[in-house]
């Protein structure tokens, strides 16, 4: 009866399986070539590639790195984000003023912004050192010591997403019910009090959705590596992604890339479902087992 | 003519219109039937916004593969559905507007309406600015400037106060005085309103269409036990009865003189359902208060005698303490008379 | 105790505030600055500091330095502004249909096709990128507006699907079957009645669309080269080791300004309670 249905959702559906599900399945038929500069085109090289990354510890070091990376930075910018979503809900002067202060650096151009990064991080020509020096703790080889060029990526990462944290924690703290609040305060609650058994329980879900969406974004994380550091020193900031990169758009080894792919692509779907699952039963009252 | 024919829906397992073949007329039809008999359902098919197996078919024409852009019906439900970014005004132009008139011609018509529903100053509000009776006028209003041939009101003013519900009810039936050839169906849950408003009654009980005529005929002679239930508010009381030759024995009551039933009903079990004003105080049977309530000038007491509930309707402001124990005279003479199959046998012999 | 617990509050704020403001304020001072000021060691204030030039800004311009972003700026805008226009419809279009109608292929639901519409956020662009560059190089596409438009889409429309279903189910369906009876198909339907009333969910969407589509690097990076060079590839294309600080700098101002200004769009709608559908 109401054939006009397919107007609304065809056209979309047929771009995304078209420019997505396509290429993704042809991505499927790649890994299992070995297509790269020498032999270029679709060979049949059966799970050459696969047994290839099983040998690759560089592959599953970055792995794990990603993994070290994406908790450290989802976890601090909720921290933040939720903090500083508490301070700027209510009861403190020029709110609004700080509220889009706040939620500046995630509307800025991440790239731009790490090649700024990158100047401010420059071990003699940057400002980040002489205001260490000021305080007495001392220069740090910033981009050409392994830890602190980790640490250096969480820095820009937080910098840059723990607004988008803030907003979507911020816009939850204000849909909030008064009702429970009221309630709160006439039982005579304190501010940690009320935080504990009022504001985080009704936060629970708002929570997980906000959490996830960065752990989604963290997994990809590439781009500011890839500026800040190159992944160097050495191979000590590489991220999957940007190892991919480097074999499939660097050294073209079409094949290889795409088993890499896959497999990440596989893994992250995966521990983002558990990570989900978990997070619900954890921070989200009476959700179903 | 609305010609309903063989309508059957059911969703996992539950039915909503169970084999319904019914005709409508010009005039206004009530569908009576508490909530889930299936009524919404019945006006959404018409409407053909759910899709029954069946046909229907409007004046000869088969409505089967009829979107419900082009069917010539207009709707009224209970929540009230306006539309939010447009003025009052607007919201009545647009179903012309839409329909091909010019915008000029449109409004005005619009505003004659309006005019006649007494909200002309509301003109430039948007329907949020509007109190709830208001925003409904204005959705009836919507309706009616239409002029559609087939009008369905889905329990228009459920959601409004007393009052207000009488006033609208009145404000409807004049406006439709006018109306002509309208075909108005309005579902309703009751039955007293439906009694009083229409030229034809249809009772519906899980999807089926138990009962249709008059009004008056459908409440004097309610075909089957189902119906029964569903034209009387306050509840009617079912007993289930035993009858020989001389004796007239009804379950938990004890023993009532034979005569109250006519002559020729032949021994056997029989349920005969009792109207509430048909209970009476200063009796013999014995039966303790569960709850009283007081509506307008009546007041309807819940009783328990034994394992029998009972209920009474006193025309006139009574109170009960719960638990007390009255007695209750039962005129079985005025019961309707049903057979193991539900279906209507007999009158009491107070009906002649 | 009240007075410190307040003191404590502004000394948070403040501190945070300092380190949001901090890049700014650092690539504003390096905009004024010359190779002299750079390498003489870090120094914040003009005049005081060193002496400002507008050496940097000349240079975006196609100066001495020649950087001259005019055209990655103009391909930025046209590939972001074509882009999420065309996400947005296709998106917002794709969402009515799966708030409204049923649909089913086989064992797919429209929960499915929800899903597998918001999943492509889930996706590593790293993952599409060898096949995307495959595939624009089959269609002669690569290094081309249409090209990256093309992929933007794509990858946009994911985020309108998802803010617009939302807004969608907030709508009752009454109000589209009133429509109905009132003569509109379903798509006057969904143009005349039920668009004017998701407008705040248009704006946040194509916000989101914008934001993403402007910040994006990786597939104009790996999608071009020379021709149709965007201004995030441009100016980290000026990041080598002899970087020009200075034009670096007033180039990452000009890239950064326009979508800064639209965090007072969004604290708008979150003061107003306009964002409650995209939380969840």
């Amino acid at each position: 009866m109401y054939r006009q249905k397919y107007i609304f959702l065809l056209p979309g559906l047929l771009v995304l399986i078209a420019v997505i599900l396509f290429p993704l399945i042809f991505t499927i038929r790649v890994s299992f070539s070995s297509w790269d500069v020498y032999n270029p085109g679709l060979n049949d090289a059966g799970g050459a590639m696969y047994a290839r990354m099983w040998e690759d510890a560089r592959y599953w070091q970055a792995l794990w790195r990603l993994s070290l990376l994406s908790v450290a930075t989802v976890l601090i910018q909720y921290l933040l984000g939720f903090a500083l979503a508490l301070l700027v809900w209510r009861d403190i002067a020029a709110r609004r003023f700080f509220r889009v202060l706040f939620l500046v650096p995630m509307m800025t151009t991440p790239v731009v912004m790490s090649v700024i990064w990158r100047t401010i991080f420059h071990e003699s020509l940057g400002p980040l050192n002489p205001i260490l020096e000021g305080l007495g703790i001392g220069a740090q080889p910033w981009l050409s010591h392994p830890g602190f060029a980790f640490v250096a990526v969480i820095i820009v990462e937080v910098w840059q997403w723990t607004p988008f944290m803030f907003l979507l924690l911020l816009a939850g703290l204000l849909s909030l019910p008064s009702e429970p609040f009221l309630a709160a305060k006439i039982d005579g609650a304190g501010p940690i009090r009320t935080f504990l058994s009022v504001t985080f329980p009704m936060m629970g879900a708002i929570s997980v959705g906000a959490i996830l969406i960065r752990a989604i974004e963290a997994s990809k994380i590439m781009e500011t590596v890839y500026v800040l550091t190159s992944g160097g020193p050495g191979t000590s900031t590489e991220t999957v992604s940007y190892y991919i990169y480097i074999r499939g758009m660097r050294d073209f080894q079409i094949g290889y890339s795409a088993a890499l792919s896959l497999t990440y692509l596989i893994i992250m779907a995966v521990a983002l479902t558990l990570i989900a699952k978990a997070l619900m039963r954890l921070m989200v009252r009476g959700a179903g087992a | 003519m609305l010609r309903l024919s063989n309508l059957d829906l059911a969703e996992d397992g539950v039915p909503h219109l169970a084999d319904i073949s019914l005709d409508f007329r010009p005039g206004l039809t009530t569908l009576l039937g508490r909530t889930g008999a299936g009524k919404t359902t019945l006006l959404r098919a018409i409407a053909g916004l759910a899709h029954p197996f069946g046909q229907i078919s409007f004046n000869g024409q088969d409505w089967a593969q009829l979107p419900p852009w082009h069917r010539p019906v207009a709707m009224v439900t209970q929540q009230f559905i306006n539309y939010p970014h447009l003025n009052v005004l607007d919201n009545l132009a647009f179903p012309l507007i839409r329909r091909g008139e010019a915008r000029a011609a449109a409004l005005a018509a619009a505003e004659t309406m309006l005019g006649r529903v007494g909200l002309a100053q509301m003109a430039s509000r948007r329907p949020s600015e509007l109190s709830g009776g208001q925003q409904q006028r204005v959705a009836l209003a919507r309706a009616l400037v239409k002029g559609a041939p087939i009008l369905l009101l889905d329990e228009p003013f459920v959601n409004l106060d007393y009052n207000l519900r009488e006033g609208m009810r009145e404000e409807l039936m004049a406006l439709l005085q006018s109306g002509g050839e309208t075909t108005v169906i309005y579902a309703s849950t009751d039955p007293r309103e439906a009694l009083r408003m229409g030229d034809q009654t249809v009772l519906m009980s899980e999807g089926r269409a138990l009962q249709s005529g008059a009004p008056r005929a459908v409440f004097a002679a309610p075909a089957a036990l189902a119906a029964a239930r569903v034209v009387n508010d306050p509840p009617i009381n079912i007993l289930s009865a035993r009858l020989d030759a001389t004796s007239l024995d009804i379950d938990h009551l004890g023993p009532f003189p034979r005569d109250a039933l006519p002559e020729d009903l032949p021994p056997g079990g029989y349920s005969l359902a009792l109207r509430a004003e048909d209970i009476r105080q200063n009796g013999t049977v014995s039966a303790r208060v569960a709850l009283t309530e007081v509506s307008g000038s009546e007041t309807v007491t819940h009783l328990q005698a034994g394992a029998q509930p009972l209920v009474m309707l006193e025309r006139r402001v009574q109170s009960h303490p719960l638990g007390a124990e009255i007695r209750l005279a039962l005129d079985l003479r005025r019961a309707l008379i049903y057979g193991a199959d539900g279906a209507l046998i007999a009158k009491g012999a107070a009906h002649g | 105790m009240r007075t410190l617990y307040l003191a404590l509050k502004y000394l948070a704020v403040t501190l945070w505030s300092a380190f949001v403001i901090f890049p700014f304020l650092w690539m504003l001072s390096t905009s004024f600055k010359t190779q002299n000021a750079v390498t003489g060691g870090a120094t914040w204030l003009p005049w005081l500091q060193f002496e400002p030039s507008l050496a940097g800004w000349r240079a975006l311009f196609g100066g001495a330095g020649g950087v001259n972003i005019v055209k990655p700026y103009l391909n930025s805008v046209v590939v972001t502004g074509t882009a999420s226009a065309i996400a947005l419809v296709l998106g917002t279009l794709a969402a009515y249909g799966l708030s409204r109608f049923s649909f089913r292929a086989g064992p797919i639901r429209n929960g499915d096709i929800t899903f597998f519409f918001i999943s492509q956020r889930i996706m590593p662009p790293i993952v599409l990128a060898i096949p995307f560059f495959l595939m624009l190089r089959w269609l002669g596409l690569l290094d081309s507006l249409p090209g990256l438009i093309l992929v933007y889409v794509a990858a946009l429309m994911p985020i309108a699907v998802w803010v617009m279903v939302d807004f969608f189910n907030t709508i009752p369906r009454a109000l589209d079957e009133m429509a109905w009876m009132d003569g509109c198909t379903p798509v006057t339907t969904f143009i005349r009645v039920i668009l004017p009333n998701v407008l705040p969910g248009l704006v946040v969407a194509g916000m989101f669309c914008l934001i993403f589509g402007w910040n994006d690097f990786f597939f104009a990076f790996t999608l071009t080269f020379t021709k149709t060079q965007l201004l995030p590839v441009s100016i980290v294309a000026l990041n080598s080791s002899v970087t020009p600080w200075w034009s670096l700098s007033a180039a990452a101002i000009v890239s950064v300004a326009p979508l800064a200004v639209l965090a007072f769009v969004v604290e708008r709608f979150l003061a107003s309670g306009g964002l409650k559908g995209a939380v969840r």
